[in-house]
């Protein structure tokens, strides 16, 4: 093969870190878009994602600092934002359980159903508006921050893919 | 550089595939909460008012015997509320919170097809979006 890969020479850690580093990238990009197609900016607590967005682009430019100055800022940003996100699931599922009554399947009988059946509903999206999952995507993104981090010292700059 | 350009271009076509990906999501909704907007028109569960007809123009006729018609771009959530009530809304208390949340509308859009759209999310039925409208101005 004339071009193997990885290509001779290449630092595979440093491949996978920058890869790590795209897809984190990718993931703000994507939700940003995604959170603008669904109008998410009704009210202040609908504005928490957007929060949360830009600490992540911040917490991905404080991790490409040369030296790796960035990377424990960056790390904590990263936990900041993947703790957003578990409130973002979470909230869905209470909008979903607070609509419950709303939706006309079941406004008659709502309030007499089993609690567990209740929040099954919530949880799997049947009542209310909100992608129960889709705040996990900030997750998602922050995790593979947090792990295009791993292995980062104040040493040890990002090195360039060939030497 | 090469490696480089290879990490360029590969980025650069998942950003376009998530994207189309993003679209078809967006495109989505509408098409989730049409069976439900069917299943109201075909099994209507709000049959509680006496006021209520078949006829759409006939409920408006009758919301704005039963009550005033307030702005549900300036009023506040409990006048929308108590709108609503007189319309003959259930829980009408956490549908003024909704019309607030929406906000603004267009005030050329009589019909509130704005709020009408945002409502479909929660699969209300006609009648009871009917009801709603009936009850609000631009």
């Amino acid at each position: 093969m004339r071009h193997p890969f990885p290509p001779n020479g290449t630092n595979v850690v440093v491949l996978v870190r920058r890869g790590l580093v795209a897809l984190t990238a990718i993931g703000v990009l994507a939700t940003a878009f995604e959170l603008a197609t669904e109008r998410h900016w009704n009210g202040i607590e609908q504005l928490v994602p957007w929060i949360a967005l830009a600490v992540l682009a911040v917490a991905l430019a404080l991790l490409l600092v040369p030296g790796g100055r960035g990377v424990p800022a960056a790390r904590l940003l990263a936990v900041l934002v993947l703790g957003a996100a578990t409130y973002g699931v979470v909230d869905h599922v209470l909008v979903n359980y607070e609509s419950g009554a709303l939706d006309q399947r079941y406004s008659e009988s709502w309030e007499t159903l089993p609690t567990v059946q209740q929040w099954w509903l919530a949880v799997t999206k049947t009542v209310g508006p909100a992608p129960t999952l889709a705040p996990g995507v900030l997750g998602q993104s922050a995790l593979l921050l947090v792990l295009a981090s791993v292995g980062s010292t104040r040493r040890r700059e990002v090195e360039p893919v060939q030497r | 550089m090469t490696t480089t350009r290879r990490l360029l271009t590969t980025c650069a076509a998942t950003v376009l595939a998530l994207g189309l990906a993003a679209c078809g999501g967006a495109a989505a909704p509408p098409a989730a909460t049409a069976p439900a907007s069917s299943a109201a028109a075909a099994e209507p569960t709000d049959s509680d008012d006496d006021t209520a007809t078949d006829d759409d123009t006939a409920t408006d006729d009758d919301t704005a015997a039963a009550g005033s018609k307030v702005s549900a771009n300036t009023a506040s959530e409990d006048e929308i509320a108590e709108a609503l009530d007189s319309a003959g809304v259930s829980n009408a208390d956490r549908w003024a919170e909704e019309v607030v949340e929406y906000r603004p509308y267009p005030s050329e859009d009589a019909n509130l097809t704005k709020l009408r759209d945002n409502l479909a999310k929660y699969n209300p039925g006609q009648e009871t979006t009917d009801k709603i409208v009936s009850a609000l101005t631009p």
